[in-house]
């Protein structure tokens, strides 16, 4: 039988008109699309196409998909049209039955029990269910195009005949706004789902892709995850559940606790990033329900995305690496010795000028002096 | 001894707190950080946008304040001056307050036990003796 699967990403939980989809955004590696067509894939729908809304002025993108999946960008305007043709297309070419799938919510469904069902009930349309909640999955059968046009012009609010309900139990993540991708990551991080972050379990709980650089005296400390080409330098601190997606850089000295750091964000040396998701310029703060933009480049910025700039910045870095050392050997008296992680995190950050270095309560206790690493593993764990 | 007449200055600071207008600030309140033991409350509450600079201006009427046996207490933070505290590990070295009456009131609180007994000693010495 020719089952396959269509996958429709709006903006609408993206919070920002002009950005890309959440379910776009990377989280342990993989956007949300990514995941379900592996999972689509995974029950043997093996043709996949994606209908992904996006800015005109961007160009044509395939979000990280494999090259067998059809990716069609879609301005906002012209997004259902663009969905109802994909649908009409694969009735053409033969498809049987239509998995159509809308990301907003992840949901782990069981695909085959799902199709079994449609088949079973001889039904035009079949809805997919968790509980009371209605989800934006569907069986459609190809043929029926009347009732898939139907859906597809109501924004998949209504069909025009009465929709058969499957109940699943599986995982669901609505995935409406940064509380949720937050909730996301620390669920695959803590093997509450099926789908598994990217990468390599390098020690138990911590998940390393292999192009990352995790400088010496950089700690990361399960769960975890370390993107892709992502950069941890000296004596930064990832822990409890955080996420550093791919070409993200946390400088010296920073902590990144119960934070997702977004793919190409920098953060800026000798900060504590808690209870956050940060990246484009702006943190969302999930313990003070606040969304705060960051104007100062040294505390949050964006890299360049475009491979073309990073490689620039990159060579820049390079040509002045050789006379910064030269300069360093020539006029500084002695090497700097590596401050110990307990004197880092008990001061304030570097980015902060002359008034760097202050001395913080936290780590400032009689027990500390006895016992030096103690502050650390009270905070930290796993030290 | 005269414990009271220390004034407790309170300062709004701007929306914006970058390095322009943190320089600004710190030029207004410096005469009142050159004082004896100078006792300041920052309310923090219109602030939208702050920067390293910004941070690191607080840090400075900080340390002004304490050379000069004084102290600088934040009141009324905005959300956004809250969370750019303490991304960058500052919030732990201010006293932090609810409200400006509060931390100016809190100046108070904290006086030397000495002092203390000095001020109740006073108070009760110019109540009137009940017949």
């Amino acid at each position: 039988m020719d089952i396959r699967g269509l996958l429709l990403a709006t903006s609408e939980h993206s919070g920002a008109a002009d950005a890309a989809p959440l379910t776009t955004l990377d989280v342990a590696g993989k956007s949300t699309l990514q995941r379900m067509v592996e999972r689509l894939q995974q029950y043997g729908i093996s043709q996949v196409s994606a209908v992904v809304e996006d800015a005109p002025s961007v160009g044509p993108r395939n979000f990280g998909l494999p090259s067998d999946v059809a990716c069609i960008s879609a301005t906002p305007d012209r997004f259902w049209r663009t969905a109802e043709n994909a649908f009409n297309e694969m009735a053409q070419n033969g498809a049987e039955l239509v998995v159509l799938v809308r990301l907003g919510a992840y949901a782990e469904a069981d695909f085959e029990k799902f199709v079994q069902f449609h088949i079973d009930r001889g039904g035009r349309v079949t809805q997919l269910a968790s509980g009371p909640q209605k989800l934006e999955i569907f069986c459609i059968s190809a043929s029926r195009r009347n009732d898939a046009a139907s859906l597809f012009r109501t924004q998949l609010a209504h069909c025009r005949i009465e929709c058969p309900l499957y109940q699943d139990e599986g995982y669901l993540n609505p995935l409406a706004g940064p509380r949720d991708l937050r909730q996301f990551a620390i669920d695959i991080l803590t093997r509450q789902t099926q789908t598994c972050p990217a990468g390599k379990e390098t020690r138990p709980g911590v998940w390393i892709v292999g192009d990352a650089k995790v400088e010496k005296g950089a700690r990361v400390l399960a769960p975890a995850f370390v993107g892709s080409m992502a950069r941890i330098r000296a004596g930064a601190v990832i822990t409890r559940c955080s996420s550093v997606e791919r070409h993200a850089e946390v400088d010296c000295g920073t902590v990144v606790e119960n934070s997702t750091v977004l793919p190409f964000s920098y953060v800026g040396a000798g900060l504590d990033l808690a209870h956050s998701v940060a990246g484009m310029g702006r943190i969302v703060n999930l313990y003070r329900d606040v969304d705060v933009e960051i104007v100062d480049p040294k505390l949050i910025a964006s890299m360049p995305v475009a491979s073309g700039k990073r490689l620039l910045a990159s060579a820049t870095d390079v040509l002045i690496y050789l006379p910064r050392l030269a300069w360093q050997g020539l006029f500084s008296s002695a090497k700097a010795p590596q401050p110990d992680l307990r004197e880092t995190l008990g001061q304030t950050s570097p980015v902060l000028g002359n008034a760097a270095g202050f001395e913080t309560s936290a780590c400032d206790t009689e027990a500390s002096h006895k016992f030096p690493n103690m502050v650390v593993a009270r905070r930290y764990g796993h030290q | 001894m005269d414990i009271n007449s220390r004034p407790v200055v309170v300062k709004r600071m701007p929306e914006r707190l970058n390095s322009r207008t943190a320089r600004e600030f710190l030029r207004d309140v410096r005469p009142f950080l050159a004082a004896d033991r100078p006792q300041l409350v920052f309310d923090l509450s219109l602030v939208a946008q702050i920067d390293a600079a910004g941070v690191e201006m607080l840090l400075r009427c900080m340390s002004e304040a304490h050379k000069r046996d004084g102290d600088v207490k934040l009141a009324s933070l905005s959300d956004q001056a809250a969370v750019v505290l303490e991304l960058t590990r500052t919030e732990r070295l201010f006293e932090i307050y609810e409200t400006s009456t509060e931390a100016a009131r809190s100046f108070s609180g904290f006086l030397p036990n000495a002092m203390r007994q000095q001020l109740l000693h006073n108070k009760r010495s110019t109540q009137p003796i009940a017949a």
